[in-house]
């Protein structure tokens, strides 16, 4: 993982670096001129991958986070500040990044819908604000100073080219980190990153920030880049645009971003060239951006996707154990997790009434019942993703009402979904770690081998529905909470890969110390791993004990009978 | 107080005009659940295509009713594209769609109808009805103001009586399902679609003689439409109608009062954020995600 | 005594330049005379009528077979209102095209952006309608219109002396950069006329419903009231104030309202319209206007007001081009604009001169129309001229 990171990141540099070198000797001074265009516009659209791409949040207002940056510049400038561009565009990019929380706020409780809309009301009442605001001497015809060293064109792009090296090469490591896994995962599903313990608000937030800063940034290069500057640079339209680009070109790519930027520079020299107007340049943005959505495919990765054709396809590699796993946490005997009179309704349907359960530390218990008996309102309501329910639940004693489904997550009760949530953006290792927290590598590897998953560095996207839910429960697992809803683990998988399911799920207790509730409908799967059910119908308990017994009275045969009645049979 | 009272009744006609759009991007979302970005600019075609037929000389009603045809035609073509390609996407998607498209648009509005150059905008409610506070109300104003009514009070009898109505709630809600019990699903969208792009051309037809009638400026009317159906939280078609003027009246309001009148833009967005931020107190999971 | 023997001396070495240049003879040894301008064309607004004026007096020029022989090659270049493309679209002109000057942009945002470029690269635009703050607040840049900030001065002044305003209000909608100008400008009114303004608003939208405005100016007692809207928003104005029933109150606009779609928009209003120009009234057929209306229908272009500016950029090049001794380049072109040579035009009511000062506002003289009956007439006869700015 870490080598990985590394790897990524020394890659990267690299080619920029190439690139850089390329662009510096051989292209004449106009075309230097274009190019560093292109690596500013590439910084604004990072900035936008990461809140937009990346963490899945629209913001129509990347370019009003640019202003701020450049004009904070314009004034460090003016007065005089000490430190030059490089220090003036940092606090440039600082100054953003309150305005870029504030703009986040409202998206912790809301839909990406909604954030939009604020987004594009703010780019919109920015843009009143900063028409009636000079840039910082504009009036006594004063430029923004380049830093002394990169003073021509030619510098003033390595300066930039440098500044983007460091950008995409820190990003390349954060993206890389829990944190970047985060807001994949934040993307993918709220409610599956809030159940690995991951705080939407913070994760949310701190996008939203870095991605303000990032371009903050962009504003104070551009400010040096052009010496003065006006409030058309950062419009509302000018955003517009940007989003339309990065969302053609995949601006949360290092590749994808570039490619947007020389889309935004390059376009219009077209277009000159060509003599075309000027104009044709945002419909075709438009169209592109409609047809990379319609595909749900980027430029970047079109072309990522040819490239790896290219390339001789490896077989999935599965996990070698490089040690063996660590002994099992412990956690307090007794009861692990306890329901009491839970009661869940929905208008006038009652999904729950008075349901009683126990999961005793370190067992595994059985919980079925045919489809729409509340099974998984009940998982919902313990893991926290109810507004409301009466009755209690309790954590080793504690009752958990008032806290949160991140809190619950962290307190120690994981669960799974009954269709996988994982973020196909990851890889093993970055989901497991996303799950269960800094483990060291030998106990990641240890563990995917335990599960026969697939090795740390394979990408989720590249294995089948069957491994991703082993994954599912591999991930809850690697956290060590003492309770671990499963819900549905087998739903989608072979029956084999049931089979070897069953008996992993049986050997959880000892191996890692956690109880686990188990939801499923494959009573052979049950029967393997469970040391006592519970049966459900109609929002009710109807019975519990150990599973024989229960899978043999009347009342569950009968609760099963038509549409269960074959697997109950088996 | 006197003066800020003036200003607020002088931003009724505006308000008039953010809440029907307002209530246009509700009843596009509830019932193609789709965010619709372009609500504005596709009204502004229809607008402009009115312009154009009477600057060519056509009486007003029929270029009236051509115009209204027109955003109806325009309303199609963003239907189409969003029922071609986008039906089963998620709603985030569907409004990068309809932002990006936007940008199109208005590039190609802005071509087609020649930049800045002010064209003949004629007054299709001419006159004033009544004074208040000293400010005349125009015709126009009450007329998109009773307009918003209506087309309020309509929609929701529509939907709460009418077989179509339900046909629609069911296929904003399950649109697979709705398919599958017989729902001629994609005729129903489209029609939807038409429908707000035939009212909103005709509300822009009554308010663009008083707005600076360019093809940019209507379209980005968007922006206080949204924020209105924000405050009806995407549902309430009553609350978003009273958003919208008061969006319009506070708007008004402020430009009465000297130091932050410059900055009167900022309204709509300082309504969204203070209405999301106390409407959404309370925890909510994205039902889809 | 040496003193003044210097000065004789270089009175004399005056006289010579001058004589030399009435018979100079420019050459262009490396191809045609390349002159560029960057103008806004597509997005926003379409000020091409400018620049498109300049390249038909340069198609004139050379059909008659140039400046001593020397063809000019003009190049528009399109900045969609967008300061990235303004930015990349001069450096193309200066870098790849190698122009020797600019003439006849027209441009929201060229001189913003380009100002500092034009600088550091020395070389100078004539620009053809000077449109931001900076255009005339720049040592590279000398517009050949007057300007809204000169205008605005001169307007106010001639409400004040001819329409006996006692109560006089301005409105301007702000963009970036130019809010001091504006302030400045009616300061300089101030000065002048020694009245104060009754109302100075800041902060009209710049799209929006005006009603608000209207009815803080009727409120306010205004007896005429100038606004700085383009177009759309003129028309706006007149029509909300027609809808408020507010009478009583000059309405003053700036060269921007100036133009038929105006007209043909207010035929109905009977609300007093006044605009001041920025050169001869162009739609009147007055012999200033002879040339100018000549040259645009033998190349089809419309007669606007932006075409005048185009057209005139374009003779100021011509004229000191032709002064030139020797090889035009960008250096000898910048040389001679620098010196200040005054130039006279017809079209124009004062002399236009670039010169070597640090911002540079030549044209100060207007004349006023008045939109009657859905038609513009001339108010005043003669230059409304003010006063040499200090």
């Amino acid at each position: 993982m870490k080598h990985a990171s590394f790897r990524a990141a020394a890659t990267t540099a690299l080619l920029l670096a190439v690139l850089g070198a390329l662009i510096f000797f051989l292209l004449p001074k106009y075309w230097v001129f274009l190019v560093t265009a292109v690596f500013i516009v590439g910084i604004a659209l990072q900035s936008l991958g990461l809140v937009t791409g990346r963490t899945g949040m629209i913001s129509l207002c990347q370019m009003s986070f640019a202003g701020v940056g450049a004009w904070v510049t314009g004034y460090l400038n003016l007065i005089g500040a000490p430190g030059g561009l490089a220090v003036w565009m940092l606090i440039g990019g600082l100054a953003a990044v309150p305005v870029g929380i504030a703009i986040g706020l409202p998206a912790l409780r809301l839909r990406g819908i909604n954030l939009a809309i604020v987004t594009l009301g703010f780019a919109a009442a920015f843009d009143t604000v900063l028409a009636t605001i000079t840039f910082p001497g504009q009036t006594t015809f004063t430029q923004v100073v380049r830093p002394e060293a990169f003073d021509s064109d030619k510098g003033y792009f390595l300066f930039v080219l440098l500044t983007y090296g460091v950008i995409a090469v820190v990003l390349e490591f954060v993206s890389r980190s829990r944190l970047g896994a985060a807001w994949l995962a934040v993307r993918h599903s709220e409610r599956a990153a809030a159940a690995n313990g991951i705080s939407i608000p913070r994760a949310k937030l701190s996008a939203f920030a870095i991605s303000a800063f990032i371009s903050g940034i962009s504003g104070g290069l551009l400010a040096g880049y052009l010496g003065t500057l006006v409030s058309e640079n950062f419009s509302m339209m000018q955003s517009l645009a940007l989003f339309a680009v990065a969302t053609m070109a995949g601006a949360h790519f290092a590749l994808g971003a570039i490619a947007g930027g020389m889309m935004i520079v390059l376009f219009p020299e077209l277009l000159r060239r060509l003599n075309l107007p000027q104009d044709v340049g945002n419909v075709f943005f438009a169209l592109g951006a409609v047809q990379a959505l319609s595909t749900g495919e980027t430029i970047a990765e079109t072309w990522m996707r040819l490239a790896r054709k290219l390339r001789p396809t490896r077989a999935v590699e599965a996990a070698t154990a490089a040690g063996s796993l660590p002994d099992k946490t412990s956690h307090p005997a007794g009861i692990a997790l306890e329901v009491r009179d839970l009661t869940v309704r929905y208008g006038t349907v009652t999904a729950l009434d008075k349901v009683n359960l126990k999961v005793p530390a370190g067992t595994v218990v059985g919980l079925v019942g045919p489809n729409g008996a509340g099974k998984s309102t009940l998982v919902d309501a313990i893991a926290g993703f109810l507004y409301r329910y009466d009755g209690s639940i309790l954590l080793n004693g504690s009752p958990l009402e008032a806290i949160s489904a991140t809190s619950r997550s962290k307190l120690g009760i994981r669960r799974t979904w009954q269709t996988t949530r994982i973020a196909p953006e990851l890889r093993v290792g970055e989901y497991i770690r996303l799950a269960a927290g800094p483990i060291s590598e030998s106990e990641l590897e240890s563990l995917l081998a335990w599960f026969g998953c697939p090795g740390p560095e394979t990408l989720i996207s590249t294995v089948d529905v069957g491994t991703r839910r082993l994954l599912d429960v591999a991930g809850a697992v690697a956290s060590r909470a003492p309770v671990i809803l499963l819900d549905e683990p087998a739903a989608g998988v072979s029956y084999d890969e049931a089979l070897k399911l069953g008996e992993r799920i049986a050997a959880i207790p000892e191996t890692f110390g956690s109880a686990v509730l188990l939801i499923e409908h494959d009573m052979d799967l049950v029967r393997r791993a469970c040391s006592a059910i519970t049966v459900f119908d109609f929002g009710r308990v109807i019975a519990a004990g150990a599973p024989a017994a229960v899978l043999d009275m009347p009342v569950v045969q009968k609760a099963y009978m038509g549409v269960e009645f074959e697997e109950a049979a088996e | 107080m006197d003066s800020l009272f003036t200003a607020a009744v002088a931003g009724l006609s505006a308000g008039g005009a953010y809440a029907i759009l307002g209530v246009c991007a509700i009843f596009t979302y509830r019932l193609v659940a789709v965010v619709n970005f372009t609500g504005a600019a596709i009204g502004a075609a229809g607008t402009f295509a009115m312009v154009a037929l009477f600057e060519l000389g056509m009486p007003l009603l029929p270029a009236v009713l051509f115009g209204v045809a027109a955003g109806a035609l325009a309303g199609l073509a963003i239907g189409l594209v969003m029922t071609t390609w986008f039906t089963g996407s998620n709603a985030s998607t569907k409004a990068a769609v309809t932002a990006a498209l936007l940008v199109g648009i208005i590039a190609v509005g802005l071509r087609l109808t020649g930049g800045q150059h002010p064209h003949y905008f004629p007054e299709i409610i001419p006159g004033s009805a009544f004074r208040l506070a000293g400010v005349e109300v125009t015709w126009a104003a009450v007329t998109t103001l009773v307009l918003s009514v209506a087309f309020t009070l309509l929609t929701e009898q529509f939907l709460a009586r009418t077989r179509t109505g339900l046909q629609l709630r069911a296929l904003s809600q399950r649109p697979m399902a709705a398919e599958l019990i017989g729902i001629r699903v994609r005729l129903l969208a489209l029609g939807v679609w038409a429908v707000t792009g035939g009212v909103t051309a005709f509300a822009l037809m009554i308010i663009a003689p008083l707005r600076s009638p360019d093809f940019a400026s209507l379209s980005l009317l968007v922006v206080p439409a949204l924020a209105a159906a924000l405050i009806g939280a995407f549902s309430s078609f009553r609350a978003a109608l009273i958003g919208g003027v008061m969006i319009g009246l506070i708007e008004g309001g402020v430009s009465a009062i000297g130091p932050v009148s410059q900055y009167r833009g900022a309204v709509p967005f300082l309504v969204i954020l203070a209405v999301l931020l106390w409407s959404q107190r309370g925890a909510r999971w994205d039902e889809a995600r | 005594m040496i003193k003044t023997r210097n000065l004789l001396l270089a009175s004399a070495a005056i006289l010579l330049a001058a004589t030399v240049s009435a018979q100079a003879a420019p050459t262009c040894e490396n191809g045609p005379i390349q002159i560029g301008a960057v103008s806004t064309v597509t997005g926003v607004v379409d000020f091409s009528d400018a620049p498109r004026a300049t390249q038909a007096v340069f198609q004139q020029l050379n059909d008659a077979g140039g400046i001593n022989g020397c063809k000019v090659e003009f190049t528009i270049a399109d900045d969609k209102g967008d300061p990235q493309v303004a930015a990349q679209a001069a450096r193309d002109l200066i870098d790849n095209k190698g122009v020797v000057a600019l003439a006849g942009g027209a441009s929201l945002l060229d001189c913003a952006v380009n100002a500092a470029t034009y600088d550091r690269n020395d070389v100078l635009a004539v620009q053809g309608v000077g449109v931001d703050p900076l255009c005339f607040n720049a040592p590279s840049v000398a517009p050949v219109n007057v300007g809204p900030y000169t205008l605005t001065t001169a307007v106010l002044d001639y409400a004040t002396k001819d329409l006996g305003a006692k109560k006089l209000c301005t409105f301007f909608s702000i963009i970036g950069g130019t809010q001091e100008a504006y302030a400045a400008a009616v300061a300089r009114w101030e000065k002048i006329s020694g009245n104060t303004i009754t109302l100075s608003d800041m902060t009209l939208p710049l799209q929006g419903d005006l009603t608000p405005y209207l009815v803080k100016a009727r409120d306010a007692g205004c007896d005429a009231v100038l606004t700085n809207q383009v177009e759309p928003g003129v028309v706006q104005w007149i029509k909300t104030a027609d809808a408020q029933k507010i009478t009583g109150i000059n309405w003053l606009f700036l060269a921007p309202g100036y133009t038929e779609g105006v007209s043909k928009a207010l035929a109905d209003s009977k609300q007093p319209i006044y605009v001041g120009t920025e050169w001869e009234p162009y739609t009147e057929a007055t012999e200033a206007n002879a040339d100018w209306a000549k040259t645009m229908e033998t190349a089809g272009l419309a007669k606007t007001a932006f075409s005048q500016g185009g057209y005139m950029a374009a003779k100021v090049l011509i004229d000191t081009i032709s002064g030139i001794e020797g090889e035009v380049t960008r250096e000898t072109v910048t040389a001679a604009l620098k010196e200040g040579k005054e130039l006279t035009y017809p079209l124009a009511g004062n002399a236009y001169s670039f010169g070597d000062a640090k911002a540079h506002s030549p044209m100060q003289a207007t004349k006023i129309m008045q939109l009657v009956d859905g038609k513009w007439s001339v108010k005043t006869k003669d230059w409304f001229v003010l006063p040499a700015a200090e």
